[in-house]
């Protein structure tokens, strides 16, 4: 992605160009939960064997589940994970969106609590970070698929509801979250993921033993390596880097 | 064909593009040049219908502070100072934003003679048509060659009196053409109380005469921005000549 400001909004801009002057040779597939009519709705249900699976396990196991945990984007996998637990009034549902460098630094990508405001961009209808005029604000977050100036309509929805409720985390707080669960559980979680977990361990200390928590760790954090390798151990990663590179020359 | 008339030049430019100042200049450089109507874009941060060269001439605008209240302010100076018409584009969020009927009363009060808002399309257009009927004020749709039967028909029961067609040229290379199915589309859409817009890329008159006979109004953009941007650095009195003789030319003047 060069154009723009080179983020998700900027590549879907593109694709929905691309898709424009080749529509009739072209399919246009997206893989969140937003968009023109009917993809929120296409999205939400190939999602959706996430919290099937996650409903089932919760009756074998006979859990007692306080609050489900999902980082929110555009909100693919959080709709997924929420969606067979919509209709009821438990568990608690939470989507933690972008916190980016701290909400009052203008630096972010969360939109619920009051920051987005209505309107419509790539075919959709829903908050948006905007400024008094309309213009999409820039977002940040450290990972790439929550920096994002918009929200899937449903979630904004059901944020208005109140069924889910939203939360945000830092880029600092999703990097700790990392490395807590890495250290702890051996999982790696994707920088996005690292968001719920984040929130989870927020709210973790307010609970007592027997409840649950579950946090949809909707990807792997592998693919971050090139960010967190650097956040986290900046020197021997240079080193590392540069002694590959010299093997290599 | 079924439009003998001569077809006219609805020549397109971005508000505060390079500046306020200058849009001003391109516009009375159009209007000299012979082009018919202006639509006079309002820049967006995200453009989604535009190619590379509006959506630098947007980006521009923005980071020079141009605001959509500046946008109105150029249309009045133009509806004031010059005779030609002006059509005002916008994208739909910020018509939203500022509340459709507000930004319909607006344009309206600015002396916009229409509105095209290509992501606010009928049925789906969070009541624009309703309030440009209300308020007296030509609200365009905008479609292409691919735009089904049925959608077609739900546009045109809105009655527009304008109607925007975005072809896409048969042929790719320096001078593309409008492709025959595009020129049996207008044809079809012909015969009614409406006149057509039509807008292919347009660089060259030849691109032009080709739609003479098939739509009653041509519409250049691009060629414009392009040209403005080329002309960067130059004086006023250079870009006026440059955007007068470029809208000469595709006007059929010369």
């Amino acid at each position: 992605m060069t154009g723009g400001s080179r983020t998700l909004k900027d590549a879907v801009n593109e694709a929905l160009r691309h898709w424009s002057s080749d529509f009739e040779t072209t399919h246009y597939l997206l893989g969140s939960a937003l968009g023109p009519s009917p993809y929120p709705d296409m999205v939400r249900y190939f999602q959706s064997v996430i919290g099937q699976e996650v409903a089932e396990q919760i009756e074998e196991r006979s859990l007692d589940v306080e609050a489900m945990i999902a980082c929110v984007g555009g909100g693919s996998n959080a709709i997924g994970f929420f969606e067979p637990f919509l209709e009821r009034s438990s568990p608690r549902l939470i989507g933690v969106e972008a916190g980016g460098r701290g909400r009052q630094t203008g630096e972010h990508a969360a939109r619920m609590n009051g920051a987005g405001e209505l309107g419509i961009l790539q075919g959709y209808k829903s908050l948006f970070l905007l400024d008094s005029d309309g213009q999409v604000q820039p977002t940040h977050s450290i990972s790439a698929g929550l920096d994002y100036p918009g929200i899937g309509p449903q979630l904004a929805h059901l944020g208005a509801t109140g069924r889910v409720e939203f939360l945000s985390a830092s880029d600092e707080q999703a990097l700790d979250a990392l490395k807590f669960f890495a250290r702890n559980e051996g999982v790696l979680f994707a920088l996005e993921s690292a968001h719920a977990g984040a929130a989870a361990l927020e709210l973790a200390p307010q609970l007592s033993p027997d409840r649950t928590l579950i946090v949809n760790m909707s990807g792997r954090g592998e693919k971050d390596l090139f960010l967190t390798a650097p956040a986290f151990k900046g020197e021997q990663w240079r080193n590392f880097l540069y002694q590959e590179a010299q093997s290599h020359e | 064909m079924n439009k003998p008339q001569k077809i006219r030049l609805m020549a397109h430019l971005v508000a505060g593009y390079p500046s306020l100042d200058e849009s001003f200049t391109v516009a009375r450089a159009l209007q000299a040049g012979g082009a018919d109507i202006l639509e006079l874009q309002l820049p967006f941060s995200d453009p989604a219908a535009d190619g590379p060269v509006i959506q630098e001439a947007c980006a521009k605008a923005l980071s020079s502070g141009t605001k959509v209240e500046d946008g109105f302010r150029l249309l009045e100076r133009i509806r004031k100072e010059l005779e030609i018409p002006v059509f005002l584009m916008s994208y739909a969020n910020l018509v939203v934003r500022m509340g459709v009927e507000k930004f319909v009363r607006r344009a309206k009060s600015a002396g916009a003679a229409g509105l095209i808002v290509p992501d606010l399309t009928p049925g789906y257009d969070e009541g624009l048509y309703e309030a440009g009927r209300g308020i007296g004020i030509e609200v365009v749709p905008v479609l292409t060659t691919g735009t089904s039967a049925s959608r077609l028909e739900s546009i045109l029961s809105e009655r527009p009196r304008y109607l925007y067609c975005a072809l896409r040229s048969g042929i790719t290379g320096a001078l593309t053409r409008p492709s025959e199915e595009a020129l049996y589309f207008l044809d079809a859409l012909g015969g009614r109380d409406m006149e057509l817009m039509a807008g292919f890329g347009i660089r060259k008159s030849e691109q032009v005469r080709a739609l003479q006979g098939h739509a009653d109004i041509a519409v250049a953009g691009s060629v414009f921005v392009r040209e403005i941007h080329d002309s960067s650095g130059d004086e006023g009195s250079e870009l006026f000549q440059k955007i007068k003789s470029k809208a000469g030319e595709l006007s059929l003047r010369y």
